[in-house]
């Protein structure tokens, strides 16, 4: 076809140009403005004094940030493989039903999902009451009182995993099932052929051809679960002892609750770095891994 | 001996019937093709043999072993599927060796088995490959390849070849031709093509709506169809048929006027007693039979087919029916002329108005 080239780029500038205007509007230009915000000593509104890398310098000998950090970086290990295998154990049950029962169960997995997270929280809070909450009982069956969960050190942050994966699983349930829909039968019925079992046909034929799915999920979960904070801040306010305290909620209180807009800055960009480093990273080790 | 056995194998799905009552014998070391239009069950006879499917009656036995309960793995079968159904993300020799992997062969007998696998199908040079590196027709040998690797007792290949272009599926059916001399296996071979039947079998099944028609060697079921399915089915360009009314009966035949023309008659050799005067028959004749010459039935030519070698008049009765008249060396042609066609008694077939034949 012959085409005519400049009116050709004309047309792609047009199509991409609001992308590119409202890109640079709400999102280029605030970063910009983060990180020239993050050496300063600015308050929330209004401008500061350049102070170079200050913030950073406290940032590092600031015990509240590993705490966080820390924090963080547990709940990573709660939440990311725990929901993935989780969800692929589902996808793979949800899968050999059909017809309606297949929607049924596909739809109950998936409503959490759709839940605001105060409803969660709230539904939660509720079930998990020291006085009243109905898993009290379980868990005074299994350790033998009841806990306060959401004011125990201990407890506080596998709980608040829990009510995590509780609420986002539909999702990644939902990816599985259609990397599932995409295996053809024939594979399955050509390795039971040559002799599989079931054992072999999901570890031969569907976990290969699931991995760029799998791949996906792990790397959705883990920026998804850096960025931590509704969960923490419902239901249990960073506490106790800051044992729930993560990263999000630090800059959280240096910006609105201790008016530390340039301090608070330097936090979320760090923040912001390590999410893109830890999932660039971990996706190409995925892929590495899937190529084997 | 039996190399696969069929009685009387059902198969509902749900309350549909979709094989009725099949018994078969395929002997050992044969090539069987299953032929039929889509929907007739040909595929599903297939699976149910390779343990696909479960059988809902019936026994089916492979080397006098009744496998009807038997799973898939264990019936010493191997299938190659229209699709190819090859692992993505393994490469031609993990392909070729998943199931000596499976079964934990030793690791030098897995290399010799598939390297010699490679060899026959001159696949030695893409072992490395991944399936998508390859060609529809590499691809096809590949699967074969997985196929003879497990060096099984039977063969099935469920329409193998309709994925690849005319002239690759020319090629290919002379490698399984040449494959199916050089192994000597017991091979089923399923497709809707009765050019791939014809060219391939030693003995076809045709079947239609869940039931075997009939089953022969290909030149049998040619000359000697046992009903209008089968006679229409077998043959390209496919079967003349003209409605017909027996005017009388002669000696060692009838004499049958034509529908559709001004009471022309043809002359048809019939040995039984069937079919009477009056009776309303449908007459079968190949397009190779019918002769131009005086005293048959006036056709008007539509179209000519010349392929060079032989040409296909495409002509009409008075009524509008399709009439193929096949000429051998003709090269001028003859649209628009009205020509009067013919046949030898003996080439003309019977079938009554329930597509059965008379003989």
């Amino acid at each position: 076809m012959i085409t005519n080239r400049r009116k050709h780029i004309a047309i792609a500038m047009t199509l991409i140009a609001p992308f590119v205007f409202i890109f640079g509007l709400v999102f280029l230009y605030p970063t910009i403005r983060v990180i020239e915000l993050s050496f300063t000593d600015a308050p929330l509104i209004g401008s500061g004094e350049w102070i170079g890398l200050d913030n950073y310098k406290k940032l590092l000998s600031d015990n509240l940030f590993y705490t966080s950090l820390k924090n963080n970086g547990y709940f990573v290990l709660l939440t990311v493989v725990p929901t993935t295998v989780i969800a692929l154990v589902i996808a793979l049950a949800v899968n050999r039903l059909s017809g309606r029962m297949q929607a049924l169960m596909l739809a109950a997995f998936f409503l959490p999902y759709i839940l605001p997270v105060s409803v969660v929280t709230q539904i939660w809070a509720w079930m998990l009451d020291f006085q009243f909450g109905i898993l009290q009982p379980a868990i005074a069956f299994f350790v033998g009182e009841r806990v306060p969960v959401f004011r125990h050190p201990v407890w506080v942050m596998p709980t608040v995993a829990t009510v995590t994966i509780w609420w986002t699983n539909g999702f990644n349930v939902l990816l599985f099932i259609a990397g599932l829909r995409n295996i053809p039968t024939e594979l399955y019925e050509a390795a039971s052929l040559d002799g599989a079992n079931r054992w072999q046909l999901f570890w031969k034929v569907t976990w290969p051809l699931l991995w760029p799915v799998t791949a996906l999920v792990l790397t959705l979960q883990l920026i998804l679960q850096l960025k931590l904070f509704d969960q923490v801040y419902l239901l249990s306010g960073g506490g106790p002892f800051n044992s729930s305290y993560v990263l999000l909620m630090m800059v959280y209180r240096e910006a609105f609750q201790l008016n530390n807009g340039g301090y608070a800055s330097a936090v979320a960009l760090v923040l912001f770095v390590i999410i893109m480093v830890v999932s660039v990273l971990q996706f190409q080790l995925l892929r590495i891994g899937g190529r084997k | 001996m039996n190399g696969v056995r069929l009685q009387s194998v059902d198969k509902y799905f749900g309350v549909v019937q979709v094989i009725d009552g099949v018994s078969m014998e395929v002997p050992q070391g044969e090539f069987a093709v299953f032929v039929g239009p889509s929907g007739c069950g040909k595929s599903t006879l297939l699976r149910m043999i390779a343990g696909l499917e479960d059988t809902s009656g019936g026994t089916i036995e492979i080397e006098g072993r009744d496998v009807t309960a038997t799973e898939p793995a264990k019936r010493g079968v191997a299938m190659v599927f229209q699709s190819y159904a090859l692992y993505p993300h393994l490469s031609v020799f993990e392909n070729m060796a998943f199931s000596l992997r499976l079964a934990r062969a030793p690791k030098a007998s897995v290399i010799e088995q598939v390297n010699e696998a490679a060899r026959i199908l001159k696949l030695e040079e893409h072992l490395d490959k991944k399936p998508s590196q390859l060609s529809g027709g590499q691809r096809q040998r590949v699967a074969i390849g997985r196929a003879i690797v497990r060096q099984p007792k039977v063969f099935l290949f469920d329409e193998p070849l309709s994925n690849l272009d005319a002239e690759l599926r020319v090629q290919m059916r002379l490698e399984l031709t040449r494959l199916h001399r050089q192994i000597g296996a017991t091979m089923i071979y399923v497709t809707h093509d009765q050019v791939e039947a014809m060219t391939l079998a030693d003995k076809i099944f045709v079947l239609r709506d869940g039931v075997v028609q009939q089953a022969g060697a290909p030149l049998e079921l040619y000359d000697d169809p046992v009903n209008q399915f089968v006679a229409g089915f077998i043959g390209s360009p496919a079967m003349n048929f003209l409605d017909a009314t027996i005017a009388r009966r002669t000696e060692g035949g009838i004499v049958a006027t034509i529908t559709g023309t001004e009471g022309q008659t043809l002359e048809v050799r019939v040995d039984g007693r069937d079919p009477v005067e009056g009776q309303a028959v449908s007459l079968g004749i190949r397009p190779e039979h019918l002769k131009i010459g005086e005293g048959g039935i006036s056709v008007t030519v539509e179209m000519t087919e010349n392929l060079g070698g032989v040409a296909y008049l495409h002509t009409r009765l008075p009524d509008g029916r399709e009439v193929v008249v096949e000429r051998r060396g003709e090269r001028e042609s003859r649209t628009r002329e009205t020509i009067s066609v013919t046949a030898n008694p003996e080439d003309v077939l019977v079938f009554s108005n329930e597509g059965q034949r008379i003989r």
